[in-house]
């Protein structure tokens, strides 16, 4: 980082430049603003505006029942809706003491484990395209279609599922949808070969990305991160395998660390290599799910009306980091209060600590490695 | 990379630009050579994944979606049985019904069933509107319909210039595009 030091002529006087990066642009990854201090071509403040996508969600749930929760959970963050899903249904399910069916479980973990998937390659494409290549964006949404086209016959849409509910999942996976899932990991992993092999390693992109926003994994604590983005500092830390739910401790998977093999641990190119990494552990996983998926139930525990009572807080392992439900309910119909902790928006918090002192192309650089949803920062 | 003197890093990354970029240019063209046909991949299950375009050339050719798709609502009125069950459920109040207690004798020659399972039906279904515009397409109300008539259909295709001809009344269903079956 020698060139950010530069020494002007003490005869010029200059001043900074406020510029105002968003709310719409294409590399901050939906309506957020960041106002930039910047001097010359050097950043000296980054500071994030929020509240572009702000919906109310928290308030609104107070008003629904606990059914009609489970759709606006979709809407948080869009890009893996399953797991924002699970994380309201595993925390009514707590208060209830239900049990839920072996059956329901497995499927549940496929469908968390595909829908990792799908947002991965939504962060690994549009990684690419902030950083200038093109291909990958494309290859990877030919790939994220083929998972799209799966949720769509497993639960008839192709984003906003509301699949996963209070006590189980709404519909079970045909004989045809398991082929297909089978199908889609047989051809899946050869194709991330050659997309890990297209960008992980060009020299172009690790000269974008190796060194630049370094997070300490200190700095990652204080500020809460979670998921790929503290994995990327070097902790070895997953739900997944700390505090297993959905028969998570069955299966055989590795966490994936970052290792520093081209910067520093931390930085935005082991960030990303954290989730290339973490495509081939889903596969991993939803193949082991496959072939011990069991007869039964799809749904149980929970009667038709639910009426939970107490206080819970729940956190699952999402694609970006632990979500966590705190859930408050008084025996009624409708949640008393729900207080949800978002990763992305500690992702977020940190931007101000990484972009001082950077260039201003860095700033994409950063912004696109943190992988944010907006939908889940603001809720 | 810090030992090296600064010539040879010069030819060191003009070597490495030449690898990375014919890296990449060699993925583009086996994909290019796969979607033409010239290399063919098949999966352990026998299906071709190596041939052909990825994408489909809309609005000229269309997409089959899967029966379960959820698209459009609709309801059959001749099984409604004013049950309110949708209604309730749906978390943006988008079905809006009316119905009364039907007179004694009445409606023995129309549609409607008389009956849903053994219990005699006492209301008469006055109006079933749908506002497509706030339907959220979660299909929480076609799951507790209990004699199944409201259902999701497959038709995406019904953009209106006007926001108020998304209000459908399925009493008396008019609509440009074809009705499904």
């Amino acid at each position: 980082m020698e060139n950010t030091n530069l020494k002007l002529n003490s005869n010029f006087r200059t001043q900074n430049l406020t510029i105002n990066m968003g709310p719409q642009h294409p590399s901050t990854h939906g309506v957020l603003r960041v106002e930039l201090i910047s001097d010359g071509e050097i950043v000296r403040a980054a500071y994030p505006h929020l509240g572009y996508l702000h919906r109310c969600f928290e308030k609104h749930a107070e008003n629904l029942d606990y059914l009609g929760v489970v759709p606006f959970c979709d809407r948080m963050d869009y890009v893996a809706s399953m797991n924002q899903e699970l994380g309201f249904c595993m925390a009514v399910e707590k208060l209830l003491q239900a049990e839920i069916p072996e059956r329901a479980q497995v499927i549940r973990v496929i469908v968390l484990e595909l829908n990792r998937i799908a947002s991965h390659l939504l962060a690994f494409g549009t990684y690419g395209l902030d950083m200038g290549g093109f291909t990958p964006f494309l290859f990877a949404f030919r790939d994220r279609e083929k998972v799209l086209r799966i949720f769509e016959e497993i639960c008839g849409a192709r984003l906003l599922y509301n699949y996963i509910r209070p006590g189980g999942v709404s519909r079970d996976l045909s004989e045809g949808i398991i082929n297909k899932i089978k199908d889609f990991t047989a051809y899946f992993k050869p194709q991330l070969d050659e997309l890990d092999s297209l960008l992980t390693h060009n020299s172009i992109f690790v000269n974008r990305t190796a060194n630049v926003g370094i997070v300490p994994l200190d700095l990652a604590i204080s500020y809460g991160f979670s998921g790929p983005n503290l994995r990327g500092s070097g902790l070895n830390w997953d739900l997944r395998k700390q505090a297993p739910y959905c028969g998570y401790e069955k299966y055989d998977f590795d966490v994936c660390i970052g290792q520093g093999e081209r910067g520093v641990i931390g930085d935005c190119w082991n960030r990303y290599e954290v989730r290339v990494r973490e495509m081939y552990e889903s596969m991993k996983i939803i193949n082991q799910a496959i072939e011990q998926l069991p007869e039964g139930e799809i749904k149980g525990g929970v009667g038709k009306t639910i009426k939970p009572q107490g206080e819970v807080y729940v956190t699952t392992e999402c694609p970006r980091g632990e979500l966590g439900f705190y859930l408050i309910a008084d025996g009624s119909k409708k949640p008393y209060r729900l207080k949800i902790n978002s990763p992305c928006f500690n992702a977020i918090s940190c931007l101000d600590e990484l972009c001082g002192g950077v260039m201003l192309a860095d700033v994409v650089s950063i912004i696109g490695s943190l992988d944010i949803v907006l939908g889940e920062v603001d809720r | 990379m810090a030992n090296k003197s600064p010539v040879a890093k010069y030819f060191s990354n003009i070597f490495m630009a030449i690898k990375t970029v014919s890296k990449g240019m060699s993925i583009t063209m086996r994909s290019f050579l796969k979607t033409n046909g010239l290399i063919r991949k098949i999966s352990p299950s026998g299906y071709d994944y190596g041939r052909g375009p990825v994408t489909i050339s809309y609005p000229e050719q269309k997409d089959k979606l899967p029966a379960i798709s959820r698209n459009r609502l609709f309801n059959h009125v001749e099984g409604c049985i004013s049950c309110n069950q949708c209604a309730v459920v749906c978390p943006v109040d988008c079905i809006s019904i009316d119905s009364r207690k039907k007179n004694e004798g009445e409606n023995l020659d129309e549609k409607t069933p008389k009956h849903f399972g053994n219990k005699p039906i006492k209301l008469k279904l006055l109006r079933f509107d749908i506002d497509e515009g706030l339907c959220c397409f979660c299909g929480l109300c076609t799951e507790v319909c209990p004699t199944e008539c409201l259902v999701h259909t497959t038709e995406f295709e019904y953009s209106k210039y006007d926001r108020d001809a998304l209000k459908y009344d399925y009493l008396d269903f008019k609509d440009n595009n074809s009705l499904p079956e």
